[in-house]
């Protein structure tokens, strides 16, 4: 399996320890992360709950090449899939004694920045998904911060020495809220490059309206739909989300983003043992029929909440490493699991060196190797079929020559060109840059015959390597994707397998208005396993009635459009009329 | 699109896909560029010159990749390492 062919490592068994927290008092105990019958598991005691085992990967040897460290001749680290951040200052002291998870907010131990920042906007929902942990039917509390905390947060996020690039938004369903357009429009103007909403697709759905909310909230500066898509089967909704039907929904959401030109939707799946695994084969075929609109798909394996038993766990787990060969099986072979897939860390270097040539701001994927696995489609010139982009480039050697083209470089984004300055003021600044521009276009030259050196194929990639390194913006940039289709398996933690170094690495980062005025910054999975529940009962309000009852979360519509629908029909249900 | 649609017993229509193709394959790679070009005009000043240029190093590039994947094609592995090995040594030489 690729570079590790030849050497010693698929025969030593895996052996790591580190921390984690236990899954009945969520106090911080020691953990191994240990190879066992060609599986990777996580094993930890809790002096007073006792043993806890948990898979981490179903393929040791998968898990291993992840975690391989390419040395030199002298020993030293050549490069590793675990990757060094450059984390913002700490926003708060460390004062819990235990350590990482207890301290977010965030503290001095995080080693990553934040790459994605979230902002849950509501928890109101229109679904009441079985395995969703923030809806207000759930908490029995309303949790919407307001238009000021929203700003404030967003403030927080791009005034950082290191400022988030992408934000998205979550929820309960974002889209309830009826200021949404107003709130894309406040995240573009503090410069966010990126403006993402989680959905399952409610406001852009809707019968009356949908159309023209759409093109609304895409006029007001939202980028991306993070879509909620189980299959294209409505039994599979049925088991996932209760709701009967729910495909023509998804597809009035895609129609109505196709009209606008909102040409840029990546498909959510959850991916549940025995319920959605099953349909991960159908999705990717829905993506390349929509592939004007469709960017990417994201496969979630589900995190599990609350107490469960080992059967249960043996029940219900699923990793990474099970979506990518369930992927492998449903197309054919065609995306294969020992060659295609690589640890979303794995382009760090290459981002860093895209960044500074054409002077945008960086996005940084120095989670850990743990957190998610992706691989592109590109179209291939001969056969007009979508294939692994490692038929096109030799991925590893491209990367290896972008680690040691940015361990060249890299002083000098620190150090820009000034020569002339000292002596000429700001005539020599002017000087300067123009320096700047020549170093930066023999750069990019060198740069791009390193990467052509390892094309395998003609086409169009290179040409678009070319123009974006060029033209120096983010659009640029961002187009890539949309001559790609991006497939990724992002595995967030819960209590029973979280890794304290995966979680001191997270880049997904939520922030919370605090009504002190701070803004609390706390990393993806500990915000759902830890602290979740404490925050949102400082920031809740009190449900009303009106709120409670607001929707029919067995058909996903507000109670309203539900009786609008009904007088449309002379009186008559869908279900009734035989439509439903 | 080739595929096989297996119906389970609950109904359910799976999909084993054997062809990753999509009907607009040629559409889509050139709606990429299309989009560069959109944003390029957008974000900077239009420059004849620099449109040039840059269609002049894109055109370079493209017959320098044809070139090399033949060249590639000719030597074999061993010799393919060998002249990545001096060309990687020239790209970073003096960096």
């Amino acid at each position: 399996m690729y570079h590790l062919d030849g050497t010693d490592v698929l025969d030593e068994k895996y052996y790591r320890k580190t921390a984690s927290v236990c899954p009945e008092c969520l106090e911080r105990i020691p953990a191994v992360v240990q190879e066992e019958d060609g599986k990777i598991f996580m094993v930890k005691n809790c002096p007073e709950h006792g043993d806890f085992k948990d898979i981490i990967s179903s393929n040791a040897k998968y898990y291993k090449w992840t975690h391989f460290q390419m040395k030199k001749k002298d020993g030293t680290i050549a490069w590793q899939f675990e990757k060094d951040g450059e984390a913002n200052p700490a926003d708060c002291t460390s004062d819990d004694e235990r350590g990482c998870p207890y301290n977010c907010g965030l503290c001095s131990e995080h080693l990553s920045t934040c790459t994605l920042a979230l902002i849950d906007l509501t928890n109101r929902c229109n679904f009441n998904c079985n395995f969703c942990y923030a809806n207000v039917q759930k908490s029995g509390y309303l949790v919407q911060p307001s238009l000021e905390e929203i700003d404030r947060i967003m403030k927080h996020f791009r005034s950082k020495p290191i400022p988030a690039v992408a934000i998205m938004f979550t929820g309960g369903e974002p889209t309830v809220r009826k200021d949404f357009p107003e709130i894309c429009k406040m995240a573009k103007d503090y410069g966010f490059k990126e403006v993402i909403v989680a959905t399952n697709g409610y406001g852009f759905q809707k019968k009356n309206g949908g159309l023209e909310w759409t093109k609304k909230v895409y006029e007001m500066g939202l980028d991306t739909l993070y879509l909620q898509f189980d299959g294209i089967n409505n039994a599979t909704y049925e088991k996932t989300r209760g709701i009967k039907n729910l495909m023509p929904y998804k597809m009035r959401v895609v129609e109505n983003c196709r009209k606008v030109g909102l040409s840029s939707i990546n498909l959510v799946a959850t991916i549940v043992k025995g319920i959605t695994d099953i349909e991960v084969g159908n999705i990717i075929q829905f993506a390349l029929d929509n592939i004007d609109v469709v960017r990417g798909i994201t496969f979630q394996p589900v995190s599990l909440c609350g107490r469960i038993t080992a059967e249960e766990m043996d029940e219900l787990r699923i990793t990474n490493a099970d979506v990518i060969e369930e992927i492998e099986n449903q197309t054919g072979g065609k995306i294969r699991m020992d060659e295609a897939w690589y640890p979303l860390s794995t382009i760090v270097e290459f981002g860093r060196i895209i960044a500074y040539l054409a002077d945008v701001e960086p996005v940084e994927f120095t989670c850990s190797p743990d957190c998610g696995f992706a691989t592109y489609l590109v179209v291939d010139p001969d056969t007009q079929e979508m294939v692994p982009i490692i038929d096109y480039f030799d991925p590893l050697k491209v990367i290896d020559f972008a680690n040691r083209f940015w361990e060249k470089v890299k002083h000098k984004e620190k150090q820009p060109i000034k020569f002339f300055e000292g002596m000429l003021g700001d005539i020599g600044k002017t000087l300067d840059s123009g320096l700047d521009f020549l170093d930066k276009t023999q750069l990019r030259a060198r740069f791009l015959l390193g990467i052509l050196q390892y094309t395998k194929k003609p086409g169009k990639l290179m040409e678009m390597f070319s123009r974006l390194l060029m033209n120096g913006d983010w659009e640029s940039i961002s187009s890539f994707t949309h001559g790609t289709l991006l497939l990724s398996s992002m595995h967030f933690q819960d209590a029973y397998n979280m890794d304290i170094e995966r979680v001191k690495r997270c880049i997904v980062h939520f922030g919370v208005a605090m009504p002190d005025g701070s803004v609390k910054e706390v990393s993806f999975c500990t915000m759902n396993t830890i602290h979740r529940e404490s925050i949102e009962k400082q920031v809740a309000k009190k449900i009303t009635q009106k709120v409670r009852e607001e929707f029919d979360t067995t058909r996903g519509q507000t109670r309203e459009e539900i009786q609008q629908e009904v007088a449309q029909n002379g009186g008559m249900r869908k279900t009734e009329l035989g439509e439903e | 699109m080739v595929d096989e649609v297996i119906e389970t017993k609950d109904g359910l229509k799976l999909r084993k896909l054997v062809e990753l193709k999509t009907s607009t394959a040629e559409e889509y790679q050139n709606a990429m560029i299309d989009r560069v070009e959109y944003f390029k005009e957008k974000n900077q000043k239009k420059s004849q010159f620099n449109s040039t240029i840059q269609n002049a190093v894109v055109q370079a590039m493209s017959t320098i990749l044809d070139v090399k994947i033949q060249v590639d094609k000719t030597l074999g592995e061993e010799n393919l390492k060998k002249v990545h090995e001096f060309l990687d040594g020239v790209l970073l030489f003096g960096l």
